[in-house]
């Protein structure tokens, strides 16, 4: 069967496609039309994966969209009449918004694609989330939770899935719903911090850790406890069921203080920005508790041993080490896309696998199904902008990077199809060498351009992963997709200062040789220069732009940066002037 | 390009906290081009324009990285908060943000480049003159002006390099888009207006009976979880 998943129309529009039950292709939209976050319809993502596969529309047995509109039309309307009438002002941008493309879902699809309309399906919000989680995992009996800000209804799931010879049962048993939602107390407070929502959340988490949560009791007034275990949210605090002026509402001002001004930089050596810190904590420590409780109390109800995670609060890595180590399950899964993007997945497999009733298939478990780059197309821009490259074979490559990494230089890294999800996990990714301080301060102020309270992450050769960093049972496997952060060992955290963040901790991503092969031959080989089997990755991409996809865009993001030299596939370009970029050689700090 | 400064410019920039504001404003539409720009480089087969579009998007970069800081400044100095800004009060430079890279050549993208330029260099030699009582922002100012007059010659001189005999043509074509795009982007606001008028009406005409409805059974919802009963059995064609 070739089945077409979708998802659209909110942020991060994506299309996946299932032949027999196998992916065959899968990209975000906004790495093909370089709109960050594009939520458009996606039909470059939707070519891609046809072409990919050599099929027409025509050739599709079932284009399944990963929610369904009109059940989230009810939602909106029915929160629009609850709060009448302080929603006379969202009331008419929120109907104009629904009424466009995103309740006629159907019918864009048919026009857009010329699939006839039985042909399209349509799951719930969440059940995408749960089958993204649990149907991409090496698992085949798990408890499974997905939290985001909300879905048509549900905020908030817990169930059970089972898969096997017997068939594929994924039975989502209690939900939340909306307005009560961990996700939008969460991106409440990013809004009350200053950043952009569903963007800015990592900043959040980021932030946290310069803080303390002095504040905590305060944010647990806003999410007071039900006396069957769930939680609800006090709504006089919060706005965003009924304006679309702000999310907070003057009560949430009179209890944490004036908002931030967006564009005023957080300066954490003045009392009010150690105020934002520690509402970033206070946040960020409720969130965990209530993860940990919810999961906790799934573990017992359930008594399995692993946990898949989905839905945007996924994302936060902080939180999930917390429930690795804290709730009683023994792994836990976080797929490398738990965000709206994966549902495209995760409504193609649960159409598959539940609606069809497909054989159940070991699904890949790598997160590469985007386009290739170019290493032809790079060597020709290169030369004809009169840079140096060159083609080298394999070996030489590796050895050469090794030594340009150790000797303190930046290299963007393209291979293979890109990554599906929000993180570069080694096909496009910026590496440098993670010893020092200053290297983050050079890839904040040279390349991304961003704030310094944000983290840089480590990629660690898995074997070596607990020697360096203090990870528990399972955590290996939660940061193969850079979904957990652990302490850096102690010991360790001065020769790993470009990745450890204020509080000791790194997002770590762990890898396994035949996850990146070449990637891991790089580790290798700057390991056996440095002593350090750890590299500094990062997305390849500038400020409010996508991660890059093709050679080209690799090529006009190191034009534009401070990037020293770029690969791409086994092309290597380098800029003209190297003396000010590169640093003395690193010495041997193991 | 007179030294006739407007009444209603002269209005807009007295105030620093509008100010501010404005120059966010053009900090994010610098910010948009840039990127536009970066992607006219990524798409060109013309080594010489990758090379200008390139430059160009480092100068749009730094350009909105002057007026975010130069806006964050204003507000910061005279107690503004970031919030809505009326971006229709000064028309300027409308950045290139619904300009399709993908589907126009580099011909037509330099036509629209350089009348977009153009504007842009008016309408900021309009500022320059309109923000005499404010040293600073008028030396970012004349510091932007430089680049916009590069920006506009280059854009004018490689269009009649890739395009000798259609040039002409192709600015006219250009002015004719701008001005189309003008118009739709008024009809739409137009129609955003009197769609809110008519849905207001709705709300406070019809809406009320069911609203008290709504909050009713609102009231009787259970708070927490909700049970949910059917086994992987929700979906369907239905949506």
């Amino acid at each position: 069967m070739k089945i077409l998943g979708l998802s659209a129309h909110y942020h991060d529009s994506a299309a996946a496609l299932l032949i027999d039950g196998l992916p065959v292709a899968a990209v975000q939209e906004e790495r093909l039309s370089r709109r960050k976050n594009d939520a458009a319809f996606p039909l470059g993502a939707i070519e891609y994966c046809l072409d990919v596969a050599g099929l027409e529309p025509d050739d599709l047995d079932a284009v399944v969209f990963y929610e369904k509109p009109m059940l989230k039309f009810e939602r909106v309307l029915t929160t629009a009449l609850r709060t009448f009438p302080r929603s006379f002002r969202s009331f008419p941008h929120a109907m104009k918004n629904m009424l466009g493309e995103k309740a006629w879902v159907r019918g864009v699809i048919t026009s857009r694609l010329g699939v006839p309309g039985r042909k399209i399906l349509f799951t719930e919000h969440h059940q995408s989330h749960a089958a993204a989680a649990f149907l991409t995992a090496p698992t085949e009996r798990a408890a499974m939770l997905t939290a985001d800000g909300v879905g048509e209804w549900a905020t908030l799931t817990v169930g059970t899935g089972e898969r096997g010879s017997a068939g594929t049962r994924i039975a989502i048993d209690r939900e939340i719903h909306f307005p009560h939602s961990l996700g939008m107390l969460y991106s409440t407070f990013t809004a009350y911090l200053g950043f952009a929502v569903n963007e800015g959340e990592y900043k959040v988490m980021g932030l946290a850790s310069y803080g303390e949560p002095t504040m905590a009791e305060a944010v647990r007034k806003l999410i007071p406890r039900t006396p069957d275990g769930a939680f609800r949210l006090d709504l006089d605090f919060f706005e965003f069921h009924s304006t679309a002026r702000r999310s907070f509402s003057d009560k949430f001002v009179r209890a944490f203080g004036p908002p931030r001004n967006r564009y005023e930089p957080i300066d954490l050596t003045t009392e009010q920005g150690r105020r934002f810190a520690n509402v970033a904590a206070s946040v960020q420590r409720v969130l965990e508790d209530i993860l940990v409780d919810l999961t906790r109390d799934l573990h017992q109800r359930t008594g399995l041993t692993d946990l898949c995670l989905g839905g945007g609060v996924a994302l936060n890595g902080v939180a999930n080490a917390r429930i690795l180590r804290e709730s009683g399950f023994e792994r836990l899964f976080v797929p490398p896309s738990p965000g709206d993007a994966g549902c495209a997945i995760g409504a193609a497999l649960f159409a598959d696998r539940v609606h069809f009733g497909n054989p159940d298939k070991p699904f890949p478990d790598h997160p590469f199904w985007g386009p290739e780059p170019d290493g032809a197309a790079l060597a020709r821009i290169a030369e004809e902008d009169r840079l140096p490259f060159e083609t080298l074979d394999d070996a030489r490559l590796i050895a050469e990077t090794a030594d340009d990494l150790a000797a303190g230089r930046i290299v963007g890294w393209m291979e293979g199809r890109c990554e599906f999800g929000p993180r570069a996990l080694g096909h496009r990714s910026l590496l440098a060498a993670p010893h020092d301080g200053a290297m983050r301060d050079r890839l904040n102020r040279d390349i991304k351009y961003r704030e310094e309270f944000r983290p840089f992450a480590p990629v660690v050769l898995a074997h070596e992963a607990e020697r360096l960093f203090e990870m528990p049972g399972g955590g290996n496997r939660l940061s193969r997709f850079m979904s957990g952060v652990f302490p850096v060992r102690p010991e360790w955290r001065e020769r790993l200062g470009a990745v450890t963040h204020v509080d000791g901790t790194a997002r770590v991503q762990t890898l396994e040789r035949e996850f990146a092969p070449r990637l891991y031959a790089l580790i290798e080989a700057f390991h056996a220069r440095t002593g350090v089997p750890v590299l500094l990755n990062t997305s390849l991409n500038l400020a409010g732009e996508p991660i890059v996809c093709s050679a080209q865009e690799g090529y006009s993001t190191f034009r534009r940066s401070g990037i020293d030299l770029l690969i791409a596939g086994t092309t290597r370009v380098r800029k003209r002037d190297r003396r000010a970029k590169a640093s003395p050689r690193m010495e041997n700090v193991a | 390009m007179g030294s006739w400064v407007s009444p209603v410019q002269l209005w807009v920039w007295r105030d620093p906290v509008r100010r501010g504001h404005r120059l966010l404003r053009f900090a994010e539409v610098e910010a948009d081009g840039g990127r536009d720009l970066a992607r006219a480089a990524e798409l060109t087969s013309d080594a010489r324009l990758r090379t200008l579009y390139l430059r160009h998007a480092r100068d749009e970069q730094l350009h909105a990285d002057l007026f975010r800081r130069r806006g964050a400044a204003l507000l910061r100095a005279h107690g503004g908060e970031a919030g809505w800004e009326p971006g229709w009060l000064a028309p300027g430079e409308r950045g290139l943000d619904d300009l399709t890279v993908e589907r126009d050549g580099d011909a037509p993208l330099l036509a629209f480049l350089h009348l977009s330029e153009r504007a842009a260099a008016i309408g900021f030699s309009t500022y320059h003159r309109a923000v005499a009582g404010d040293p600073e922002t008028q030396a970012m100012f004349a510091r932007i002006l430089k680049d916009e007059a590069f920006h506009m010659n280059y854009t004018r001189r490689e269009l009649a390099r890739v395009a000798p005999q259609k040039q002409g043509w192709l600015l006219w074509k250009a002015r004719a888009g701008r001005l189309w795009k003008g118009y739709l982007r008024f009809a739409v606001a137009l129609a955003g207006v009197l769609g809110g008028i008519m849905l207001a009406l709705q709300y406070f005409i019809l809406i009320p009976p069911f609203a008290w409805a709504a909050k009713r059974a609102g009231r009787r919802e259970p708070q927490g979880w909700v049970k949910v009963n059917e086994e992987s059995g929700r979906m369907s064609g239905e949506f």
